[in-house]
């Protein structure tokens, strides 16, 4: 059973139809998306009950536990700010693993491509002085793109010419990236002022705006959104995004239709490394202010997992990174209030993930629900 | 001489396929028995039932001469049966030695006895003359070298009855001789040998007898002393009339449109699969390629559609050299493909059906603009094409895989030929595993293709099918292409002699 969500009937299409075969349709996507939320409901249960023995293993009060995650995350207008700007990086980290895992290039180099990216635009943040915000953000957020996506380069073209396995290539380009910008920040860009390895602080003109007052909240998350909306329609309504995902479900198959197999792996591998590389710009023109050594949390991971989480749809990918966000400011809440470490957030991100992955519900979901409500045909 | 093993009536059934009906077959020991038929005739069914790895519906095995049932391959060696699968089943990493005691090695205490096991692997390869270097690592190993690690694997293990699968399939000729040499001194020692073939030239220099089979039944067993290879061809595809036919026989055939002159291509191996093939397809023309599959017919098709370079020789299609085009390139020209593999090549199984049958038509106008699908449109002729196709589908946005093999193939069908038209169709196996009445109506479909001045190359191992279809026939064997002229009473024989390995000249 495919778990993608149908891309929505256009209006030219819905009048060749008649209205019983529409309404039929309505009815069993409603059922397809009831499943869905089923699902996740389910998953997210047993997680938050896995999560809720080790706090009791561990003597403390889950109900407790858990009521200080949620107010962490969630408790008010600025902590609910912060959770979305949280969200913004790993949109576009979920959004680049989406496309690059439907297109079954599997780039795993996503954290190396973030400090890339993230590196390259906080160099063009400090080393320009005087230009207008709106430019100099255009070109910290490019700076980004570009910086993302030439790192992706070397593993496509690895794989392309003589055929080595992206895994292996993008993983190892990861460290390659994290230890080079560490390198960068600690000899030739290093900030005199700063008390921890650090390139000099971004002129105003290149940070992210702020949405509201008081909170890190600012028009990264707003892009990161856009993003995730342009990204699908690309995927699924586009000339290209119909080969990417062609090929990525079937190369032999792509190549007979005579669909550029290559060039699609090259253009998902682009892609990918761009989104992500606008995520670490976003994430140091938004929060940081200037680029830091292991300033990452490991975002370019937790993209690959919350795509996993979203099934690679990258409509999807807004609610897990959501989520993710969530549970990631609510552990550090949790952690302050009531000293449950925040690595019970791990147990539950994993055992949503595994649940996620193996799709034990949903089949029995989807066994169900046919039979009680058959989707009309 | 005694019975070494029989099989009693045996009857096999798969989902939708009778691989076995009714097969009786007895093998002395000493014996070597042929067992030939073409692709599909259920030879490997048997053997594998034989060997314990399938369990037949009805039927009886006895070895010698006492009922025995052979739930599992151990249960198979402990009867004394061994077999030699086409595709080596041995640990690269290991010697041969290590190979060929794997699972039963002899031990000191806790260890493997290394100095033992290389003594047990030298002796038997003295005792049947089969030369293995047991210190040789696996993967260092000739073809012909693992194959007699194999059979020394089997003997070690104790069989007085030996299945080769294919064995000669990945042999040299030189290999092939001392492999037969070798059989020979086996069966001299009183091991019972069947040996499975579709080259009459080799199963006449090697049997005893021969057993033919032909869809899944035995057509009889000769002593192969008393028969040649004209007898065993006959045999092997029949000597009934071509039934069926729903091509009528005087079609006006037109210029040529597709023509290929002295080509060569090359496999995934490197190695030269098509050798110096020529052929014409005229307009209205059904040509139909017979032959046993794997003896150059993917290569073949994959060189004309664009799929696999060609190493020499020329494509002409309506005169125009299109050898070493993209298969883009060459789809625009007019070639249309209907893929042997549907599920490898022919659709994503994971894709929508709309999916699938826009693949070859997405990209322009007026299915797309120069950004964004033009979903509409595509929806209203798909929807018109899966109606006229008859493809049997919940909805244009189901899932592929939830459609049967028959509707897939139709699928295909009605992408290659429904939405734009070809000059030239590609047709290989294009009614596998569809239920007779899809199978009736793709054959229609193509035909009405011919009768748009379309010429059509039908490959397709079912020679019944090429026979109901075709106007003329070739034969595709070891990479060579013959002419087997038109379809007439005697087109069976010679159509046999040519995928057996003769030639027409040989039956005087």
């Amino acid at each position: 059973m495919t778990k993608r969500e149908e891309p929505k009937p256009s209006s030219n299409e819905s009048s060749t139809i008649t209205t019983r075969a529409s309404r039929s349709r309505l009815k069993s996507i409603l059922i397809e998306v009831a499943i869905q939320a089923a699902n996740y409901a389910l998953i997210l249960l047993v997680s938050l009950l896995a999560g809720g023995l080790v706090i009791l293993f561990a003597g403390k009060n889950p109900i407790e536990a858990y009521g200080a995650l949620f107010d962490g995350a969630l408790g008010g207008t600025l902590k609910i700010a912060d959770t979305l700007d949280r969200a913004s990086v790993l949109i576009l980290a979920g959004l680049a693993a989406a496309v690059a895992f439907r297109t079954s290039v599997w780039n795993l180099g996503l954290e190396g491509q973030l400090y890339m990216g993230a590196f390259a635009a906080a160099w063009v943040g400090f080393s320009f002085h005087g230009l207008p915000l709106a430019i100099h953000i255009t070109l910290v957020l490019l700076a980004g793109i570009v910086a993302g996506a030439l790192w992706a380069l070397p593993a496509i073209f690895l794989k392309i010419r003589w055929n080595v396995n992206e895994v292996v290539s993008t993983l190892m380009l990861n460290y390659i990236a994290i230890l080079f910008t560490a390198y960068l920040v600690a000899f030739p860009f290093k900030d005199p002022a700063a008390l921890f390895p650090g390139t000099p602080v971004l002129d105003a003109s290149a940070r992210l705006p702020r949405l509201i007052p008081g909170s890190v909240l600012n028009i990264g998350f707003i892009l990161a959104l856009v993003l995730a909306f342009v990204v699908n329609w690309f995927m699924f309504r586009s000339k290209q995004g119909y080969e990417l995902r062609m090929v990525g479900l079937n190369a032999r198959f792509a190549g007979y239709a005579g669909m550029p197999v290559k060039q699609s792996a090259f253009l998902a591998m682009m892609l990918s490394g761009a989104l992500v590389g606008l995520g670490g710009a976003v994430v140091i023109a938004g929060f940081f202010g200037r680029f830091i050594t292991s300033f990452s949390v490991g975002y370019g991971w937790d993209g690959m997992l919350i795509s996993l989480l979203a099934q690679n749809h990258p409509l999807g990918v807004i609610p897990a990174a959501l989520f993710y966000a969530g549970l990631s400011n609510g552990g550090m809440a949790m952690q302050s209030a009531t000293g449950v470490d925040q690595a019970v957030v791990t147990v539950v991100k994993g055992t949503l993930l595994a649940f996620v992955t193996v799709k034990v519900f949903i089949d029995f979901l989807n066994r169900r629900l046919r039979k009680w409500a058959p989707s009309t045909s | 001489m005694a019975e070494a093993v029989a099989l009693l009536d045996i009857t096999k059934t798969f989902p939708g396929v009778v691989a076995n009906k009714d097969v009786s077959l007895s093998v002395q020991e000493g014996e070597i028995m042929a067992i030939v038929g073409e692709n599909g005739a259920g030879k490997t069914t048997l053997m594998r039932i034989l060997y314990g790895l399938e369990k037949p519906d009805t039927g009886t095995i006895q070895v010698k001469g006492k009922e025995v049932k052979l739930p599992s391959a151990r249960a198979a060696i402990a009867e004394g049966i061994g077999m030699v699968h086409q595709h080596f089943k041995l640990v690269p990493s290991y010697t041969l030695a290590q190979n060929v005691v794997l699972g039963v090695e002899p031990r000191r205490g806790l260890f493997v006895d290394q100095k033992r096991e290389l003594e047990i692997v030298n002796d038997l390869s003295k005792r049947y003359g089969l030369a293995v270097d047991g210190e040789r690592l696996t993967c260092d190993a000739s073809v012909g070298e693992q194959q007699r690690a194999e059979i020394l694997k089997a003997l070690y293990r104790g069989a007085d009855i030996l299945i080769l699968d294919e064995p000669t399939a990945v042999l040299t000729d030189g290999e092939t001789e001392e492999l037969f040499g070798m059989l020979r001194r086996l069966a001299a020692d009183g091991k019972s040998i069947l040996f499975i073939s579709h080259k009459l030239r080799e199963v006449l220099a090697i049997s005893d007898s021969t057993t033919v089979m032909r869809r899944g039944e035995v057509v009889g067993t000769v002593q192969t002393a008393a028969t040649d290879r004209r007898e065993l061809a006959e045999m092997m595809i029949g000597r009934e009339t071509v039934g069926g036919r729903i091509r009528e026989d005087s079609v006006q055939l037109g210029e040529p449109v597709l023509e290929i002159i002295d080509l060569n291509v090359q496999d995934a191996r490197c190695i030269t699969s098509v050798l110096d093939a020529n052929l014409v397809l005229r307009q209205g023309q059904v040509l139909g390629i017979a032959g046993v599959d794997g003896n150059g017919q993917v290569e073949l098709v994959e060189a004309i559609t664009g799929l696999r370079p060609v190493s020499s020789g020329r494509i002409l299609l309506d005169g125009k050299e299109i050898q070493n085009g993209k298969p883009r390139q060459i789809r625009q020209a007019g070639v249309a493909h209907i893929p042997s593999d549907r599920n490898a090549t022919g659709v994503a199984l994971e894709a929508h059906v709309w999916e699938n049958l826009i693949a070859v038509d997405y990209f322009a106008s007026p299915y797309s603009g120069k950004m964004a699908l033009a979903l509409s449109r595509i929806f209203a002729d798909a929807k018109d094409v899966i109606l006229r196709f008859g493809v049997q589908t919940p909805s244009l946005k189901s899932s592929t895989n939830n459609l049967s093999g028959g509707n897939i193939q139709r699928l295909i069908v009605a992408r290659e030929l429904g939405l734009e038209r070809a000059q030239v169709v590609v047709a290989a196996q294009p009614t596998r595993g569809v239920d007779i009445a899809g199978t009736e109506e793709i054959r229609e479909m193509l035909l009405d293709y011919t009768r748009e001045g379309a010429g059509v190359l039908l490959i397709s191992a079912d020679l019944d099918e090429i026979l109901v279809l075709s106007d003329l026939v070739m034969v595709m064997y070891e990479g060579h292409l013959s002419d087997a002229g038109k379809v007439d009473d005697t087109i069976r024989q010679r159509v046999g002699q040519l995928m057996t390995g003769g030639s027409i000249d040989d039956q005087t």
